[in-house]
């Protein structure tokens, strides 16, 4: 089979999103490649092709302890996102009627009303050694628990960061499992929780992989929460870019910085959609 | 046909109502399904054969009644713990799993060990005639190799009975009729009860022992396929057939079996053997089939109804004829094509019916 050149309705249909990526995405990303090899003199950018900034970054133990740190973040806060996610989803798509469904879909969007900061703002008053939980801990004389400032106070923030979203895809993924499926299984055998496990997760395995993907990238870029609830020291690479950049104009090293973290998602996404569509057998 | 005994039923159902909210799906169905009978459950979309069979799988629980299985009261059973494996319209295969590892799934559930899962499962596609296939992926297999992997499924744990819901519907003809010899063999060969819902008249009456036909939740008739196609018990068995012409009429003179029956369209001779007590004056209702109408050409000195050519349906071998009455009614003759050939069959030529009063099945439910 040939496959038919797009005609040019298509293409001009194509055109706004051609437009946007290339001015928005593409062109800042071909920049940010040249300037990682740029020189800084004297507080001043000068175009060059001098690859120190690579080698004094790669080179760095402070660098790699944040990538993992970074990295180690970002995988808790997609698998504990995910496992939260989960029980909320699959009630939301197999339990609830179409008007329950609607109603939950909409209170799901409402936190996305408010900008991530004010919440994470706000989360510092539930989180602070006199803040909200530890007051009513108090109450029964347990704690007070260090919460703010620690890899626990990110994790709050991040899951906070990615929930809402990544119910939305699970139950939309959810929704497209074949109920014949669940059907089937229990007719052969498979009790209820053994066939949310062994049916219908692997049924909806792209959209939850998907939306996994979706909360390790929010949570691998975020600024916000390991700043303002995890204390942003050490730091992770959001806040390592931020410290660089202040420090003597060196945005070629953040540009080295914001290239590794940007190869590190391409590849993990590249991975997880390579996992997510992997078809069984021959 | 004695595979209906009351001492040796596999399954019964005892006065099963099933309600959804304010809609009644079944209403008051009673019936017994013999061991190793291949049963069919027959109907259009809404009849209540598909809630009968899923109530028979434990996928719905019946609403008043009982339902027994192999001696057992199951109401309130769990599917997952009766052994009445379904073949489902969409065959409901998993997609995330190879062709040996669905077959495996029933007996991975009940924890048999990984060795004789698999040797099991194997032996099964084997007998399935799709052992190569064992490990392709479900979407690589044709309808009906999928088809034999849902069997191989559901059978791999041989269980006593197997539920079948519409499982060809998705096939091409000629595929659909391989696969009900499939079918027919099979069940010969394990031995097993076979209940199979279907909306289809040609898969039921070839594959069936007995078929049930259903209507608005109820059962009309149930008999073995010749039973019920040569006495439709009432007017809605006979038209769902759809092979015979109907006639209501009052019975005016009787002398044992031979009736006279008082029409629209003049008064007929009905033997009426078989049929239930009338007395004069009684409404009665008979059926003439449509390959045992006779047809002439208008004018020929032959008693019977004159009607209309309306259209000409082939089939096979032979054709349909519609016609329509002078009073509006339409009337169908199945014959061969030879002998079609006498007669002006052009739409809109009129032709004299007429048939044999042995021919006329007198319908006992009206």
């Amino acid at each position: 089979m040939t496959r038919s050149r797009p005609s040019l309705f298509s293409l001009v249909l194509s055109l706004p999103l051609l437009i946007w990526q290339v001015a928005f995405f593409l062109f800042p990303l071909i920049f940010l490649v040249a300037i990682s090899f740029w020189t800084v003199r004297n507080f001043q950018m000068t175009p060059d092709l001098n690859f120190g900034n690579w080698d004094r970054i790669l080179t760095r133990g402070t660098f790699w302890d944040a990538y993992a740190r970074t990295a180690m973040l970002a995988t808790a806060s997609a698998a504990l996102t995910s496992a939260i996610a989960f029980p909320a989803a699959y009630a939301i798509s197999f339990k609830l009627s179409e008007r329950a469904k609607q109603w939950l879909v909409f209170v799901l969007i409402i936190p996305f009303f408010t900008s991530y900061l004010v919440r994470v703002y706000s989360l510092q008053v539930f989180l602070s050694d006199a803040g909200i939980i530890n007051a009513f801990l108090d109450m029964f004389g347990i704690g007070p628990f260090l919460m703010l400032n620690t890899t626990f106070g990110t994790l709050v923030g991040m899951v906070t960061l990615c929930l809402p979203l990544v119910i939305l895809l699970q139950v939309f993924s959810l929704n497209f499992v074949n109920r014949d499926f669940v059907e089937a299984a229990h007719n052969l055998r498979c009790g209820r929780l053994r066939t949310v496990l062994a049916v219908i997760v692997p049924s909806a395995r792209v959209g939850l992989v998907i939306a996994a993907l979706f909360a390790f990238i929010l949570s691998f870029g975020d600024f916000v929460s390991p700043l303002y609830l995890g204390g942003g020291n050490p730091p992770t690479l959001s806040i390592m870019i931020t410290d660089i950049t202040k420090s003597g104009q060196q945005w070629p090293r953040a540009a080295v910085v914001a290239l590794m973290m940007i190869g590190t998602l391409l590849t993990v996404a590249f991975g997880a959609i390579t996992y997510a569509y992997k078809e069984r057998g021959k | 046909m004695t595979m209906h005994m009351n001492t040796d039923a596999i399954v019964k159902l005892d006065g099963v109502v099933k309600q959804f909210g304010t809609f009644t799906a079944v209403e008051r169905v009673d019936f017994e399904i013999g061991r190793g009978e291949f049963l069919a459950i027959m109907g259009s979309s809404g009849c209540g054969k598909t809630t009968t069979l899923r109530m028979l799988a434990g996928l719905d629980d019946p609403t008043e009644g009982d339902i027994w299985l192999d001696g057992e009261r199951v109401n309130g059973k769990a599917t997952w713990d009766r052994d009445t494996p379904m073949v489902w319209q969409s065959l409901a295969l998993f997609p995330f799993l190879t062709v040996q590892e669905n077959v495996e799934f029933s007996l991975k559930m009940r924890g048999v060990g990984k060795t004789e899962r698999i040797a099991r499962a194997r032996n099964w596609l084997d007998k399935m005639q799709i052992l190569e296939f064992a490990d392709r992926n479900i979407s690589q297999l044709s309808g009906g190799q999928r088809q034999r992997v849902a069997l191989a499924r559901a059978l791999v744990t041989e269980p006593k009975i197997l539920l079948l819901d519409e499982p060809l519907s998705a096939l091409d003809a000629h595929l659909k009729v391989r696969m009900q010899a499939v079918l027919s063999s099979l069940q010969k060969d394990l031995g097993i009860t076979f209940v199979y819902v279907t909306h289809s008249m040609s898969e039921a009456f070839s594959m069936a022992d007995r078929v049930v036909i259903m209507s608005r939740g109820k059962i009309e008739q149930i008999g073995s396929p010749q039973e019920i196609y040569h006495a439709p018990r009432n007017r809605f068995v006979a038209e769902f057939l759809g092979s015979s012409n109907i006639f209501t009429g009052r019975l005016v003179e009787k002398s044992g079996d031979d009736w006279l029956v008082e029409t629209v369209h003049g008064r007929f001779a009905v033997t009426a053997s078989n049929a239930p007590a009338k007395s004069l004056g009684d409404a009665v209702t008979f059926t003439v089939s449509a390959e045992n109408m006779h047809i002439s050409p208008e004018g020929a000195h032959t008693p019977g109804i004159r009607a209309k050519v309306v259209g000409e349906e082939f089939v096979g071998a032979t054709a349909i004829v519609f016609l329509e009455t002078e009073t509006g009614e339409e009337l169908k003759v199945q014959k061969s094509h030879v002998e079609l050939t006498s007669v002006n069959l052009h739409p809109g030529s009129t032709l004299n019916l007429h048939w044999e009063s042995h021919s006329c099945h007198v319908l006992p439910g009206e």
